[in-house]
């Protein structure tokens, strides 16, 4: 049975969506908001904002793909939907970097797992950078409430066997687990949210917020990137944008100009900064870009006698936070233990080794199982994150040092992951990392482990979860906006993403950033009415 | 390390290339499109890689895979790998094309390729035993910059490859669901 194309019947009815690359000519457009990036934080601003009657102008550089193009297939995905065509990384390439680039953001690639932002994590931003009015309590009507405009539940389905691996071993062990709650309404359980769900079942910006914010006159600009904003005085006066190439690589079409009343940068991190920096936006105490965070992830992979098939069924249901914060807020960096879905392209990058040995693990991926630990990066001074600078070309680059204290936290995360993987049965277990090989007992895993080289690019270090960069505060010479994402020096400009974290989240970040958004818009909604 | 054993690859000798190895590494693709080794634009079918790397990749796709019955069943195996790999390159960001062509413009050149390799005549030409040497010094060099190569290398050969249905059958994945 086909699945119907919410997005492609809408513009069927008339909503207003501009391919930027068929522009024959310069074009100027006007509306009372422009957002720039249709991702978590772009995306639920439109919806707010267009409802309390403002007239709404999106603009995001990745192309419009929509159910009827996603086939599951990962090379394809890759490509077209993530930034860089999924081969962003940091500056000395030691972290790999996945992020969205299509309309929906990464919302459209991402793995639904959806979580409240830690209780540890507000008061943290409260006490240690000046965050007001965030805390716990009045936070929580604002997840609730995206909580049920996006259908978040914890999944009722069993999980499939590479998530059962951490219930099964954290029972044995008697460490924390807990079922993940997911944003899908009628999920198949196909296991495919990473390369753009088929079915429409993730409530994803792409089948939630935007059609409504177009159903409501909302206009959307696709593929073209904001290449610069215009000032004049302390306002944002214009927003130069271009079209990009067919292949999403470089702004080299028409040219547009967008004006509005107020601005909103929903780029997500790296990317806002990167705009802010290009448009030399008034950075008076050099805040831009500074504490970029990734959740950096290090991976095991194990084999069991029983089939896994981790490439199929929901990808991420199941996670324990065990490690996450047994150490205090500030100590050791803590991590959240999760699975990756495991579809074979992506996979083969993990599973260590090269020719023979390769050809070995990968013939046991039916029977595989990996899985990462997310650690929670800027809750520590030895812990500042990432910075973004530009390429010649203006595009950005990330600067993300590996400190020892997150090596630290690689060392004990293989650890604890290679124990929950010997719990649920597994023969054995290999650390992902150039010199990683396959142990079959656990005293032999913590031997390797302990012998292990902890540098760069012999650990596989990976990030899908990009935050921070212009981080929020009331304190102008430590953030770049206030704690309602107001722009501490430009008067029309708020930015309402993922990037105004002022440490990483400590857990999946999507739900986070549609809480706040949801409450910044709000907030920005009755301030414009 | 098999770098210090080395005769070929210890600092003096990057040193004695007048170059420091991640100058080296930055104008290889420079210095190869100067020396003519390889030409400048794409080849004929191709968006991104040039003809001269693609006799690299030919002999580089079996190495990094390993000995996979696909290689064997379809002649144009290797063929549909390079293609998928520059589909994807295509579709990246220009810093990370340049990078790509400047890590196969240096393995085609000679002037870097025998000293940073150990491989002294044509890669493309090199004996498997050959190329899993090449793959273990660079995966265990002192030199960030090599084992950043081997990662890199790998990760693109390995994508590109299980990226093809072609591969699938072999190592027991079903393919994706079809709605
Ligand atoms: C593979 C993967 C799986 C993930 N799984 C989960 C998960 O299960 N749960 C979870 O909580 N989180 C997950 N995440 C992360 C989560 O989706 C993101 O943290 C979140 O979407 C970030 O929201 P954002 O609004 O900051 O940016 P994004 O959602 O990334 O949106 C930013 C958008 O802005 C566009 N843009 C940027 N700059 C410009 C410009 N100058 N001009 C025009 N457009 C621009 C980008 O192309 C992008 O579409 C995952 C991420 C990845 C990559
Ligand atoms: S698992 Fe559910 S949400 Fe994910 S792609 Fe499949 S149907 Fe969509």
């Amino acid at each position: 049975m086909p699945v119907p194309d919410l997005f492609l019947q809408g513009i069927e009815r008339g909503w207003q969506v501009i391919d930027a690359s068929a522009l024959a000519q310069e074009t100027t457009l006007e509306a009372d908001v422009v957002i720039i990036g249709t991702g978590a934080g772009g995306g639920t601003s439109a919806e707010i904002l267009a409802n309390a009657g403002l007239r709404v102008l999106l603009v995001e550089e990745g192309s419009l793909k929509t159910s009827s193009d996603f086939k599951n297939d990962e090379a394809k995905a890759y490509a077209e939907l993530y930034q860089e065509g999924a081969a962003r990384a940091t500056a000395d390439a030691g972290i790999g970097i996945l992020q969205g680039r299509t309309v929906g953001g990464t919302t459209t690639v991402n793995w639904t797992s959806s979580f409240r932002t830690p209780d540890q994590t507000l008061a943290h931003w409260a006490e240690a950078h000046d965050v007001k009015g965030l805390d716990s309590a009045s936070m929580a009507p604002w997840f609730a409430r995206m909580e049920e405009r996006l259908g978040i539940a914890p999944w009722a389905v069993p999980p499939n066997a590479n998530n059962d691996v951490i219930r099964l071993g954290c029972e044995k062990l008697g460490y924390h687990w807990k079922v993940i709650p997911r944003n899908v309404r009628g999920c198949w359980n196909l296991g495919y949210c990473g390369t753009g769900c088929p079915t429409n079942a993730k409530q994803s910006m792409l089948v939630t917020t935007l059609p409504a914010a177009l159903e409501k006159g909302a206009v959307l600009v696709h593929s073209a990137r904001a290449e610069r904003l215009v000032f004049e005085g302390d306002r944002v006066s214009e927003v130069e944008c271009r079209a990009m190439d067919a292949t999403l690589s470089q702004p080299s079409g028409q040219r547009l100009r967008l004006r509005g009343h107020h601005i909103v940068l929903s780029g997500g991190g790296i990317n806002n900064p990167a705009l802010l920096l290009r448009s030399k936006a008034p950075d008076p105490h050099q805040r831009v870009g500074k504490r970029t965070f990734l959740h950096p992830v290090n991976l095991t992979l194990a084999q069991y006698d029983r089939d896994i098939h981790g490439y199929y069924g929901a990808p991420q249901s199941i996670y324990s936070d065990h490690f996450q914060w047994d150490q205090g807020t500030t100590g050791p960096v803590g991590y959240k233990l999760e699975v990756p879905p495991m579809q074979p392209s992506m996979t083969s990058t993990l599973m260590g080794g090269f020719g023979l040995q390769h050809l070995h693990h990968m013939a046991s991926l039916p029977q595989s199982n990996i899985l990462l630990a997310l650690l929670r990066d800027g809750f520590h001074e030895q812990s500042q994150g990432g910075s973004v600078a530009l390429r010649d070309n203006g595009d950005p680059l990330l600067d993300y040092p590996v400190t020892d204290y997150l090596w630290d936290g690689v060392r004990r995360a293989f650890l604890s992951m290679g124990e929950i993987q010997f719990a649920a049965g597994a023969r054995a277990v290999m650390p992902s990392h150039a010199h990683g090989r396959l142990s079959t007992s656990w005293a032999d895993y913590q031997e390797q482990v302990a012998g292990l080289s902890y540098r760069l690019h012999d650990v596989r270090l990976a990030s899908a979860h990009v935050m921070g960069g212009c981080a929020m505060g009331e304190d102008p010479t430590r953030a770049v906006v206030n704690s309602q994402g107001r722009h501490h020096q430009l008067e029309n400009l708020s930015i309402i993403d993922g990037s105004l974290f002022p440490t990483s989240i400590g857990a999946n970040p999507q739900l986070s950033v549609y809480g706040l958004a949801a409450r910044l818009a709000s907030q920005l909604a009755s301030d414009l009415g | 390390m098999s770098d210090t054993t080395s005769p070929n690859l210890d600092r003096r000798s990057l040193l004695k290339l007048g170059l420091g190895a991640s100058l080296m590494l930055g104008t290889a693709g420079l210095t190869a499109t100067l020396s003519g080794c390889s030409s400048s634009g794409p080849a004929g079918s191709m968006a991104v890689l040039r003809e001269s790397d693609l006799p690299l990749l030919a002999a580089l796709f079996p190495a990094a895979v390993g000995p996979h019955p696909a290689f064997s069943e379809n002649s144009n195996a290797i063929q549909l790998a390079i293609a998928q790999l520059d589909r994807s390159l295509h579709y990246s960001s220009p810093f990370v094309q340049s990078e790509v062509l400047n890590l196969l413009g240096m393995l085609s050149m000679p002037l870097t390729r025998g000293p940073l390799t150990g491989i002294w005549g044509d890669l493309a030409t090199a004996s498997p035993d050959q190329l899993e040497a090449f793959l273990l010094r660079w995966r265990d060099s002192r030199f960030e910059l090599l084992r950043k190569g081997h990662k890199s290398l790998l990760q693109l050969l390995h994508m590109a490859w299980y990226a093809t249905p072609q591969s699938w059958a072999a190592v027991g994945y079903p393919g994706p669901p079809i709605i």
